[in-house]
């Protein structure tokens, strides 16, 4: 009798112990890959990019991509909400649980590697320089002493300037929409920053027409890798890998491309067709 | 037996007075009597209901508890120690050779490309450190090394997205193959000495090298990407399942040694027997199986975590970093032998530079002058920066500083060819470029070669200690129940045989 009630003591003291060896696994938050419902930060304004429409929603590549995904993850797109970020914004709302993941020409580095995981790069943008249909501009060396657009707090002229040393003009200017209107205008020479971005620019005028000769163009002379990633809470990397997944998959059925195609074509950008190397999520 | 051997003068009878009527005895009259049925002033109910009336058959029933509890503390530690050995199979011996085996394809590939762009650039020059025909010599090495990676890279996709990325593979490599080829064929056409090709020779060698970057090598690393998460899910759950069935473990030990305990104080009272030596025996005998089977399996989740986070982990990571800083010099090559495409190739080396070790810097002079300051090791991210945070083996410190010290003497030395070019001294780059091939390249990657040959040594040695663990436990385990099953029985008959 008291045996039996020593064994019923130590199988209570024994259940517990199972429980809180489960509990180990159990504290983690649930991985997106398992989740019903998705949260997804985007740009509201880089047209063709992540814009947002005057109907309230969002389009561009990046929201295509976020939706893509979302899908592939096994979402509903009536379960799918996009929230807007901005540089300053993505990696708190990340931590902070605010997204689940963020799509928005999001570039992958080492410093922000240790803040948030990045699942992808879904494409790797360059660097690269639009220019005037008629400009004789082919390359960064060919700056040397022309007008480039300066956006204050964007690192990209300094990457001509500085790490490639040439000497351009800079002309200060808000924003890359600023920077568009001053080209058309003919203030400056060259906008150069992430080839998606200017060929987004790019698009908004050839959608609207007018002579070939005066559209702007991409000089398809890349200087930088940019490598756009999904961000997602760091340490899922079941929701990591689930998401390379759906990018694999994408790209192998065509969608990335099509995406592309539909988003950057009309401006000649030579985009690549082929999946990018990813980051890993180990 | 004992000292305290004190039998019931006669067999047992059947109720306090032999014939006479139960029903007329007042209940709890009298005090229990070994071989009486429990005196109870109360109707039995619920679970008591299931305890037997009379002491051979309570000594029953707790032996035939014990057995159970036994046989159920066998079935943990074997579904545990299976557990353990299996995580240890996977890691050491099945998916995690394999997968260091896969990242190889990345390696060869970038090997390829490297080696058609020197045969190219040399030309028919013959009185330089490389050779056309030693160039494609090891072009058709790493071509057939490729093949063989890759092949078991196919074997390990588990899905059909990463089936149709090894298929994939394996069209591009046919169609690399095809443009290396022509631009081969091309260059013999057009003889020059050591220096950029003609145009076209570059034009098709543009279109290979194209393919090689933007289509083999991405599918080939994110193959190999794939293959490390299998080992990652593996080794959660066997380290989970091992770490658990270690809890089982002691809580099933904790059962017997409580029914164990038990049956001694029920014999004890009723037999006035202090202690019932095949009883003691087996319960000492489960203390020990118990307290070593709880302490081997600790041991096993702690080989399994070495041998993942200290061996797999570490070559895995560090292999890719050989692979990419190959990429990284055959991008040097490129930027030598395609001026066109200089700034591109140029930037390039960089970004692969910053994989490998990160410092923060806006050109490539820049961060060439920051990894020479030697004391902020501390700072370094990227694959060199994450095995400084891991430092955990001896003389891992010591073979990370020589790879530091290797990689800065590299970087001096790119940084000067670059300079050359810079003055306008291409000519000259070229020729130091090619009369040394590869000199502190090669000592760099030498060191790196080092560093990861402790961290295979930490691997293999984690998983002679896992293997080593559970040896023998195929044939304890079933000896340990049969043992203590028979010490039970033994201690329990002689009682049992006192009621025949």
């Amino acid at each position: 009798m008291r045996g039996r009630r020593i064994g019923a003591a130590a199988m209570a003291a024994f259940s517990v112990l199972g429980a809180a060896g489960c509990g180990i696994a159990g504290a983690d938050e649930v991985s997106l890959a398992d989740k019903d419902r998705l949260v997804i930060g985007v740009n509201k304004d880089q047209p063709g990019v992540g814009l947002r429409t005057a109907g309230g929603g969002y389009e561009g590549f990046d929201v295509d991509v976020a939706r893509e995904v979302a899908r592939r993850l096994g979402v509903r797109a009536a379960d799918v909400t996009f929230k807007e970020v901005t540089s300053a914004t993505r990696q708190r709302m990340i931590r902070g649980g605010d997204v689940d993941l963020v799509v928005a020409s999001y570039s992958i580095t080492p410093d922000r590697k240790r803040q948030v995981a990045f699942a992808g790069p879904y494409y790797i943008a360059h660097q690269d320089i639009l220019v005037r249909g008629d400009s004789p501009i082919k390359n960064v060396r060919d700056l040397r002493g022309r007008n480039l657009c300066m956006v204050q707090g964007s690192v990209s002229y300094e990457r001509v300037t500085k790490e490639k040393g040439v000497a351009a003009r800079l002309v200060p200017a808000t924003g890359y929409a600023d920077c568009f209107g001053k080209l058309t205008a003919g203030q400056v020479d060259a906008v150069s920053t992430d080839d998606l971005i200017l060929a987004g620019l790019a698009a908004q005028t050839a959608e609207s027409g007018g002579d070939a000769a005066d559209r702007p163009r991409i000089v398809n002379a890349p200087i930088s890798d940019e490598g756009y990633g999904i961000g997602l809470r760091l340490g899922d990397a079941d929701g990591c890998v689930a998401v390379n997944k759906a990018i694999t998959g994408m790209y192998q059925d065509g969608t990335a491309q099509r995406l592309l195609a539909k988003w950057f074509s009309p401006v000649g950008l030579k985009f690549t067709t082929t999946v990018p190397q990813f980051e890993g999520c180990d | 037996m004992t000292a305290v051997h004190q039998p019931p003068s006669a067999p047992p009878p059947a109720g306090p007075i032999a014939g006479g009527p139960p029903a007329t005895r007042p209940p709890s009259a009298e005090p229990a009597l070994p071989g009486r049925p429990a005196a109870r002033s109360e109707p039995r109910t619920g679970a008591a209901r299931l305890v037997p009336r009379t002491v051979a058959g309570r000594v029953r029933v707790l032996t035939a508890l014990i057995v159970v509890a036994l046989a159920a503390l066998l079935a943990v530690t074997w579904s545990a120690v299976a557990d353990a050995r299996d995580g240890v199979r996977v890691i050491g011996h099945d998916a995690g050779p394999q997968v260091v085996a896969t990242g190889d394809l990345y390696f060869q590939l970038i090997e390829m490309d490297a080696q058609l762009a020197d045969a190219l650039l040399v030309g028919r020059t013959q009185n330089l450190g490389v050779k056309r025909e030693q160039a494609l010599e090891s072009y058709d090495r790493s071509r057939r090394a490729a093949g063989a990676a890759l092949l078991q890279a196919a074997r390990l996709a588990d899905d059909p997205t990463e089936e149709r990325t090894a298929r994939e593979l394996l069209d591009a490599v046919a169609r690399y193959e095809r443009l290396a080829a022509q631009a081969l064929l091309l260059d013999e056409q057009t003889p020059h000495d050591a220096g950029p090709p003609p145009e076209r020779v570059l034009e098709t060698y543009r279109q290979a090298t194209d393919l090689m970057k933007l289509d083999l090598l991405p599918k080939a690393y994110n193959l190999t990407l794939d293959n490390g998460t299998l080992v990652r899910h593996t080794y959660e759950d066997k380290r989970d399942a091992v770490t658990a069935g270690r809890l089982w473990v002691l809580g099933t030990g904790l059962v017997v040694l409580a029914l164990l305990g038990g049956l001694q104080l029920f014999l004890f009272r009723r037999f006035r027997r202090l202690l019932n030596p095949a009883l003691a025996i087996a319960t000492l005998g489960t203390l020990v199986f118990v307290g070593v089977g709880f302490t081997m399996l600790g041991g096993q989740a702690d080989h399994l975590k070495k041998a993942k986070e200290d061996g797999f982990d570490s070559i895995l990571a560090l292999s890719r970093a050989r692979a990419i800083g190959n990429s990284a010099n055959a991008d040097q090559t490129k930027y030598l032998l395609d001026p066109a495409r200089a700034d591109t190739y140029e930037q390039v080396f960089l970004s692969k530079s910053q994989t490998i070790l990160y410092v923060k810097a806006d050109s490539l002079a820049q961060y060439s002058g920051a990894v020479q300051q030697t004391g902020k090791e501390n700072d370094y991210l990227g694959f060199l920066g994450s095995e400084f945070d891991r430092n955990r083996l001896p003389s891992q410190s010591q073979a990370l500083n020589a790879v530091f010290t290797d990689y800065r003497a590299y970087q001096r030395d790119d940084r000067s060819l670059r300079d050359l070019v810079a003055g306008g001294q291409r000519q000259q780059a070229i020729s130091t470029r090619l009369a040394s091939p590869d000199s502190s390249f090669g000592e760099y990657d030498r060191s790196l070669g080092g560093l990861i040959k402790i961290h295979s040594t930490a691997f293999n040695d984690a998983i002679k200690k896992g293997d080593d663990g559970t040896a023998g436990w195929n044939l304890v385990i079933p000896v340990a129940g049969i043992v203590l099953v028979a010490l039970v029985l033994a201690g329990v008959r002689p009682r049992l045989s006192e009621y025949r």
